[in-house]
């Protein structure tokens, strides 16, 4: 896993997470297994099993889970992650309605 | 093909710290060349031809920004938004890379395949996911063909004989198969 530097900034920083996050939404689709979701989750977010068993879950019983929030341009490059290893997944401004 | 759903297949299992085998028979070899190679060549057909900037070319910019009107691409190639321009911007900066990805993946495999003599793969933690996210992708343009809806594949589980699809379902759970026995054998890390 690539770890962000940590910015230089920390005024920056602050004026970013005042804003409203980003989130990223994983949907449930009929082919990825279980197992494979777990994993993938586990790999690209650094969550434990547990974790990324629980979100997996939610996923598959709820149709949907929010798996990450963050600025726009940290949930961008993980959607293309999610997406390399053919979850479905979508990122949205966290109130918005689309 | 679809012979493969009634014999026993050895999946991967783990080789100490860092590697994961299995053996392929000839069949089964040929069918997984097969696969990725169409999914080489469906990924080829999104090319980029007609960029001639060659600095758009080298920052990865794609002359796509509109989602693909094939069914099977645009489950490899999603949507990255539910608005259709901020999507659309999205796939402009990012599909070229994505579709490089997956073919680099299926490329692995493929030569993986093809290197070995006798059907005995072995894989590095690297080579392993790329082998996942291979596989996966076949597993998603099968399950595009195979109609797959989250409601079951309970119709799937009792097609006729002589259906053509049942052969394909059978290819697509061997694969689902062989992930769920790459994904195990990982997990042997996290316990």
């Amino acid at each position: 896993m690539i770890k962000l530097e940590e910015k230089s900034d920390s005024q920056l920083q602050d004026s970013i997470s005042l804003e409203r996050p980003w989130i990223i939404i994983v949907w449930d689709d009929p082919v990825n297994l279980m197992s494979y979701v777990t994993y993938v989750l586990m790999e690209l977010f650094s969550f434990t099993q547990a974790k990324a068993h629980e979100l997996m879950m939610k996923v598959h019983t709820e149709g949907k889970a929010v798996v990450a929030t963050g600025s726009r341009e940290e949930m961008e490059r993980d959607v293309a992650r999610l997406h390399e290893y053919g979850l479905w997944a979508t990122l949205k401004h966290s109130d918005s309605t689309q | 093909m679809s012979a493969l759903a009634d014999t026993p297949h050895s999946g991967f299992s783990r080789h100490g710290s860092d590697a994961y085998v299995a053996n392929f028979s000839e069949s089964e070899s040929q069918v997984l060349i097969n696969l990725v190679e169409q999914i080489i060549e469906l990924l080829g057909e999104r090319c980029d031809s007609d960029s001639d900037d060659p600095l758009v070319a080298m920052v990865g910019i794609t002359s796509h920004d509109s989602p693909p009107d094939d069914e099977v691409l645009l489950r490899l190639l999603p949507n990255a938004y539910g608005d259709q321009v901020a999507a659309s911007e999205f796939r402009r900066y990012t599909e070229s890379t994505l579709r490089a990805k997956k073919s680099a993946h299926a490329l692995i495999v493929r030569e993986n395949v093809k290197s070995s003599t006798d059907g005995f793969i072995e894989l590095d933690r690297k080579g392993a996911n790329a082998w996942l996210g291979a596989i996966n992708d076949v597993r998603l343009a099968l399950g595009v063909r195979l109609n797959l809806t989250a409601s079951g594949s309970q119709e799937l589980e009792t097609l006729a004989a002589d259906d053509p699809l049942r052969g394909v379902y059978a290819v697509y759970r061997w694969l689902g198969w062989i992930q769920q026995s790459l994904i195990e054998a990982f997990m042997e890390d996290a316990l």
